[in-house]
């Protein structure tokens, strides 16, 4: 394929929009850049590049989340583009990926521009409220869903629609070596989500956990990453019943383990 | 009333169609109005807007100062917010905005904080470690209904959990943040154990560096790789991850800048790799 069909275009950009908005709601899944990949893969007809692409920046981002209102890299954003730019030029999800990351990070002033656009509406619904116009006040909140979606679906529309002369421009003067090197990073950048994550998570306390999960998926032929986490599963659950061992017997009192039980399901 | 019978609590004019409003409205809407100055304040009140104006709808006054009070500033993690937001209700509804306007506020102050840091760990970093990483992981294996199942499934389960938020808090009011933590703070930990075990895991299959370096000639030639895999499979990944793991512990290291570092390695050992091939 060597150019985006302007339906698809329409379609990818209305996505990004609703991927937003799960982002910011019940992030179900639409905004991860996986489905991204994935549905951007589907519409182009290149099913296994939208996945390899979506499921690298998964991984690369898998410790990136904005907590506490922080900013970070659009990779909803960066894997739509970065996946349709691989399928048009041909190139390989190692391509898409060295775009999908810089656009990414791009788009970040986009995010800080949406949030403090809400400032307006917030202050809107303060007028609101001190003349006691309920109605008012509920479409200030829906109205801050335009900034949220705007700042991604004009990035991603414009993108696709001028993107293209310049990403097969850049596919034609590029050098074989650069993407040997652009593929091998590729395959390198999902250490980043996997230590971000041990940032993250008590990695020092349970370092035996870690070591066991690397050797099982290491040595063991055959296990796949379900039979893992099984094997993790068995170790948190041995942990916690030991742990109730050790807290009966230093408080002389056995812990009501039922409710416990009932939310970890 | 005719809709006595839905009723959540016996004597209250809450129904459970109220609850449902305002459920809907916290899982969808809490962060549409996420701004700067006061973060979800905005949302907050859209999403108890049904009960303010059940409570208070034949009251203006009343009405105008409880949007003010939850207009104000507000942010934590989205999952938790249903836990305060139900005890926010029970306030509302046993103590009312004019003698409950500090208990209120305190309320929401008091367990943002906390139940940012609680919910942020379990519903962002250890679900995202053992659900997102494991679908990536079936996505790189081409494994594509599996790879969107599993985080579709795993959603509508934490919203079950949310719905069960709403209603726990409602139910036991301010007498929940102090129980609820210790049983949290076990349940984190447990997750925590699985979460690293599949990072562990996730190490060794998804990160690949391999090695092209080929020592000696003709006959005696082998392969550098081959040789590391007779000490330890997958030890480059585990190094890498290792260095990015420590570089992030640095002061001034940013994940852009991370990004940015794995990249011009990667780019330099992969022409590194295509130049000896």
């Amino acid at each position: 394929m060597d150019t985006i069909p302007f339906i698809a275009i329409v379609f990818l950009t209305l996505y990004v929009g609703i991927g937003q908005l799960d982002q910011i709601s019940i992030q179900i899944g639409l905004y991860s850049p996986l489905f991204a990949g994935i549905v951007t893969g589907l519409v182009l007809g290149d099913l296994s590049t939208g996945l390899l692409v979506g499921g690298t920046l998964q991984l690369l981002t898998l410790g990136v989340a904005t907590y506490g209102g922080a900013t970070v890299p659009d990779f909803l954003s960066g894997s739509i583009m970065g996946t349709a730019f691989a399928i048009i030029t041909g190139q390989g999800f190692e391509f898409g990926i060295a775009l999908a990351v810089p656009i990414g990070m791009l788009l970040m002033q986009l995010d800080v521009f949406g949030r403090m656009t809400n400032v307006i509406f917030q202050h809107r619904a303060d007028r609101a409220a001190a003349r006691g116009n309920w109605r008012s006040v509920e479409t200030s909140n829906m109205l801050g869903m335009i900034p949220w979606t705007l700042t991604r679906m004009i990035p991603v529309f414009v993108g696709l629609f001028f993107g293209e002369t310049v990403v097969l421009a850049i596919n034609d003067v590029i050098p074989v070596w650069l993407m040997a090197g652009l593929r091998y990073a590729g395959g390198i950048l999902p250490a980043m989500g996997m230590a971000l994550l041990m940032r993250m998570l008590p990695f020092k306390k349970f370092l035996p956990y870690y070591i066991l999960g690397f050797v099982i998926m290491g040595y063991v032929a055959g296990i796949t990453i379900l039979g893992v986490s099984l094997v993790g599963l068995a170790l948190a659950l041995i942990y916690m019943a030991r742990q109730a061992t050790v807290s009966a017997a230093t408080a002389g009192a056995v812990e009501d383990d039922d409710m416990e039980v009932e939310i970890d399901e | 009333m005719s809709e006595h019978k839905n009723v959540v609590k016996s004597n209250s004019k809450i129904t459970k169609k109220d609850f449902k409003k305002v459920f809907l409205r916290n899982i969808f809407g809490l962060q549409w109005g996420w701004n700067y100055e006061k973060m979800q304040g905005l949302g907050y009140c859209y999403v108890i807007m049904p009960i303010l104006r059940l409570l208070y709808g034949n009251n203006p006054e009343k009405l105008t100062k409880a949007m003010q009070v939850e207009l104000g500033f507000f942010n934590t993690s989205q999952p938790m917010s249903n836990l305060i937001i139900g005890t926010g209700i029970a306030l509302h509804e046993e103590v009312g905005i004019d003698k409950g306007e500090d208990a209120i506020v305190g309320l929401k102050s008091g367990l943002m904080g906390p139940f940012a840091g609680i919910g942020d760990t379990i519903f962002i970093t250890i679900y995202r470690a053992l659900v997102f990483s494991i679908a990536a992981y079936l996505a790189l294996d081409g494994q594509v209904v599996p790879a969107m199942a599993i985080p579709i499934i795993c959603g509508l389960l934490i919203i079950g959990v949310r719905w069960k938020f709403l209603f726990l808090a409602y139910d036991q009011g301010s007498k929940l943040a102090s129980g609820l933590g210790s049983q949290l703070k076990r349940i984190t930990e447990a997750a925590s154990i699985v979460g690293l075990t599949v990072i562990g895991a996730l190490v060794a299959s998804v990160v690949n560096a391999p090695i092209g370096i080929t020592l000696g000639a003709g006959e005696v030639a082998f392969s550098l790789q081959e040789m590391l895999d007779r000490i330890l499979p997958r030890l480059l990944p585990l190094l890498l991850v290792l260095l990015s793991y420590w570089l992030l512990g640095k002061k001034k290291m940013t994940t852009t800048k991370l990004i940015i570092v794995l990249m011009i390695l990667g780019i330099g050992i992969g022409v590194f790799n295509w130049w000896l091939s």
